[in-house]
């Protein structure tokens, strides 16, 4: 039998007004705006990259929304249309995140060069040391990938290839709406099939760019495939709390059922354990090789409390979401399955912290501490980044209706059970 | 906050809105065979008499065994000096050939396991003769580290035994690991692949038994062990299966895992890269696709197979080769850029000299067959041509085994010291050694699909509109 949920004291009635997306925009305006003065009255170096943090964290789960619509449309699944158009919505947010990246690259490359990816000004000290970018030969040896030039050309390529993808496979799903033509379908799968690649491609390299380069002497090849796993834990979780957020709206009741929620849980376990296994698999092997070159990244995560932060993503980003997901009830109930889900977008951003923040050193070559009252300057940027986003999700959530209607698998969604799963 | 299930639940208005345009699924066994059919069909292939060319095919398999056989009696007799690994190549084709063997094994297990986690229904028309595959191709890969330990009567040393000279195994190696994972490994694969036959096994017993054929009928229920399909059978059944699976998923990415790590966990330029985990178990999954197709394909076409192995599982497989195809390729194309961007010497040349060194003529096969040839997989047409993505199969085995040697020779043949540089020769013992042991494979596949039902009767039934209760009227 599909159980229906229910929540009792959920008092909207289904199909409930659209929220108010001004709230959003008033609290991404408000985290902008002090992030911004943060900027000119705190450490302009650590504010920016809490800006770069706030961006990169939603931008990777943006992307990886969009690239688990492309999953769906490429699988042919039946379960996933339930929240497909939620993330539909959200893929409105893709062209506020590239303008919201623009400050990034407009102070690092030209108003103050240098100041968060130091490879943008040959004058930079390398932290710990007396030599400058322009006199390091590792630079030389990257330049032609690692300058402003390119490095423009590279972001516009990679918003460009994302917010093309999200405006086709939303158009075409919002067209079925009207009409109904399988055409929508078919094109949403050509689509996703070339874009799976496209994003893929575009993933790996941004993450390169924005984190990796922000170290420009280390290098892994395993490095786009870690962001695509944690961009994809965040996507999962969102999908959870918008599924029990609407439910509790009174929009999903009579539609949403345990074995939506059981399903989007099992994929949430699996990228946990997809997460620690690429995160593993880099860490062990430069541990185990030993080599300087490598080796001096962690160090740098192991220096201060960011050792701590390390063990942090071990145990609290994957041991006890791994043990906490293994259970049925986790996944399906709505108080259990909303905690992870908070939990997990919270270890997101200090996964996300973990990779960028070592990147700002004081004269000696340290990492500033992660626990600092700067931490501040986290919040109001994720709140800004985040609010925007929200406002960008909200507002296209009131234009269309709130499941694809047409869609030729919604039935099989609608009445969704495990034992039929395709 | 309480949670309950609510027994009636008010129609949302959208519900009434909701019109699902008309796109059918494709059926998982073509004109609606009934049971008997499929029950006839499968067990027809083991009580029938035994056709001329499986006599054939087998004598043929068995005398390409004998290949092996006699490479390895040289070799014991000999020492392991008759390969052609020697100095700075240590590791020649014996390890290129295990890892091509594992590597094909793991299609199976993912085919059984975790297409069976992920609820894909049409793996059941495939899988036992996949997991047999997997299961041959763990036997032929352990041939080689087995012999390569010189005394191959002193093998039982690479397990944690207490010996009179109280030597231990080097934990710290990942060739040690290789002897866990791997001897695990077989053995989950033989579990899983032995509980899914139980209920099939029954079957035979019981249609021997009907046909008054005792000895046949004894066997089979003595393996079927007193099946006899009550609730409580399938239930225990289904538990068991699921419990496999579930050990067998992180298990098959466990293996391959560390069979990278041989590599990775050196300081070798060309080996040391921490995309090797990923980039193997894809490999795997690549080669394992490509070995399946090259086998289920004459089968389907040799036992009129068309209704079970449908065009749809042909299209499946092949995009599943595609996937991984491309996952290698990308794998490849970070390898190669981080060699640039790593900036380090060493590392740079080896790539430079895998592409335009003394082996390129075996990179770029590689590339060809493991980035090229999947991409053809993109057209309907090309799936739809049977004979066709028979020899693309076949090409991605050659494409799968190519990236082994090439990883390996390329990298051993030219490391830090240009005056220890070599190139590596194969001698005979090698070639035959290896070319025999696809006719163990064969041999074991043959007597497999003799004696064995090759498809699983049981589940394919239940993914057939008969099985529904409610029989197509929801």
């Amino acid at each position: 039998m599909t159980s229906r949920l229910s929540i009792p004291g959920s008092a909207a009635a289904a199909g409930s007004p659209a929220p108010n997306a001004g709230v959003a925009l008033g609290v991404g305006l408000a985290g902008t705006a002090l992030t911004a003065a943060g900027f000119f009255v705190s450490d302009p170096r650590r504010v920016a990259l809490s800006w770069l943090v706030a961006v990169g964290y939603w931008t990777m789960i943006v992307v990886a929304m969009l690239m688990l619509v492309l999953i769906h449309h490429i699988f042919d699944a039946s379960w996933g249309v339930i929240i497909r158009r939620q993330y539909e919505h959200w893929l409105a947010a893709l062209k506020w995140l590239f303008l919201l990246f623009l400050p990034l690259l407009a102070i690092s490359a030209y108003l103050r060069p240098g100041l968060i990816w130091l490879w943008m000004n040959p004058g930079s000290l390398l932290p710990g040391t007396h030599e400058t970018v322009g006199e390091d030969i590792l630079y030389f040896k990257k330049a032609g990938y690692l300058n402003v030039g390119f490095f423009t050309l590279r972001l516009v390529l990679f918003f460009g290839i994302w917010i093309w993808l999200a405006y086709v496979v939303r158009r075409n799903s919002f067209r079925q709406d009207a009409d109904g033509d399988l055409k929508w379908t078919r094109s949403n799968r050509c689509w996703a099939a070339a874009g799976l690649p496209l994003s893929g491609f575009a993933i790996t390299f941004a993450s390169i760019d924005w984190f990796k380069s922000l170290d420009y002497h280390w290098f892994s090849t395993i490095y786009g495939v870690y962001f695509f796993a944690t961009g994809m834990r965040g996507a999962l979780a969102i999908g959870v709390l918008l599924m029990l957020w609407l439910h509790r709206r009174g929009d999903y009741r009579g539609i949403l059922n345990r074995n939506h929620l059981h399903s989007i849980g099992q994929l949430m376990l699996t990228f946990t354990v997809f997460w620690a296994y690429i995160a593993f698999s880099q860490y062990f092997l430069i541990w185990n090789a030993n080599v300087p070159e490598e080796t001096f990244y962690f160090n740098l995560r192991e220096y201060g409390d960011w050792y701590w932060v390390g063990m942090s993503l071990l145990f609290l980003y994957f041991a006890f979401p791994f043990c906490y997901l293994l259970s049925y009830r986790h996944k399906v109930e709505p108080h259990w399955a909303r905690f992870i889900a908070w939990w997990i977008l919270v270890m997101l951003f200090v996964d996300i912290c973990f990779n960028t923040l070592p990147a700002a050193r004081d004269a000696a070559g340290h990492p500033h501490p992660f626990f600092s009252l700067l931490m501040g300057w986290h919040f109001t940027a994720l709140a800004g980044v985040g609010g925007i986003c929200v406002w960008a999700y909200l507002r296209s959530f009131s234009t269309t209706k709130l499941l694809p209607i047409r869609d030729p698998r919604i039935a099989e969604c609608l009445s969704y059970q495990e034992a039929s799963a395709e | 906050m309480s949670e309950a299930v609510e027994a009636a639940v008010a129609v949302p208005a959208i519900l009434a809105e909701v019109k699902p345009a008309v796109l059918p699924r494709a059926v998982l066994v073509e004109n609606n065979r009934s049971f008997a059919w499929i029950s006839d069909k499968i067990c027809g292939i083991i009580e029938g008499p035994t056709p001329r060319w499986w006599w054939i095919c087998f004598g043929v398999a068995s005398f390409i065994a004998s290949f092996t056989v006699a490479g390895l009696i040289y070799l014991v007799g000999t020492g392991v000096g008759v390969w052609g690994h020697r100095s700075p190549i240590n590791w020649g084709w014996p390890i290129v050939n295990f890892v091509f063997w594992i590597g094909i094994g793991h299609a199976g297990t993912l085919i059984s396991a975790i297409l069976c986690l992920l609820r894909q229904k049409w793996r059941t028309s495939i899988n036992r003769a996949a997991e047999a595959m997997t299961i041959f191709a763990v036997v032929c890969a352990g041939i080689f580290p087995l012999f390569h330990v010189g005394r191959v009567w002193f093998a039982w040393y690479l397990f944690p035994l207490p010996n009179s000279n109280g030597i231990w195994q080097n934990f710290r190696s990942p060739l040690e690991w290789d002897v866990f994972a791997v001897s695990t490994y077989g053995t989950v694969s033989v579990l899983f692949w032995y509980v899914g036959m139980i209920p099939d096994l029954g079957l035979l017993r019981d249609r021997f038994t009907a046909a008054g054929k005792r000895v046949r009928a004894f066997l089979y229920g003595l393996f079927a062990m007193g099946w006899r399909g009550s609730n409580r059978h399938w239930s225990n059944y289904e538990m068991a299966y699921l419990i496999l699976a579930g050990i067998a998923t992180p298990l098959v990415l466990s293996v391959h895992t560390i069979v990278s790590f041989d590599f990775a966990v050196s300081l070798i330029p060309g080996w040391h890269t921490t995309i090797f985990p990923p980039y193997f178990v894809a490999g795997a999954i690549y080669s394992g696709f490509g070995m399946v197709l090259t086998l289920v394909l004459p089968l389907r076409a040799v036992f009129k197979l068309e209704d079970l192995i449908t065009q749809h599982h042909i299209d499946n497989m092949c995009k599943i080769a595609l996937a991984t195809g491309s996952m290698v390729g990308y794998a490849y194309m970070m390898e190669f850029f981080i060699a640039w961007y790593g900036a380090n010497p060493n590392e740079g040349f080896t790539f430079i000299n895998r592409a335009f060194g003394p082996y390129a003529w075996a990179y770029w096969t590689m590339v060809t067959c493991n980035v090229i040839v999947p991409q053809f997989f993109w057209f309907k047409g090309v799936r739809r041509n049977i004979a066709f993505v028979w020899i693309l199969s076949l090409l991605v085995n050659v494409g799968m085994w190519m990236e082994r040697f090439v990883i390996i020779c390329t990298s051993l043949t030219r490391d830090f010291l240009p005056s220890s540089w070599g190139y590596l020769s194969p001698t005979v013992v090698d070639i035959f050694t290896f070319f025999g042991t696809f006719g163990v494979f064969g041999t074991l596949f043959l007597l497999f699909i003799r004696f064995l039902p090759m498809m699983p009767m049981a589940e394919i039934k239940a993914v057939t509109p008969q099985a529904d209760a409610h029989h197509g009227h929801h």
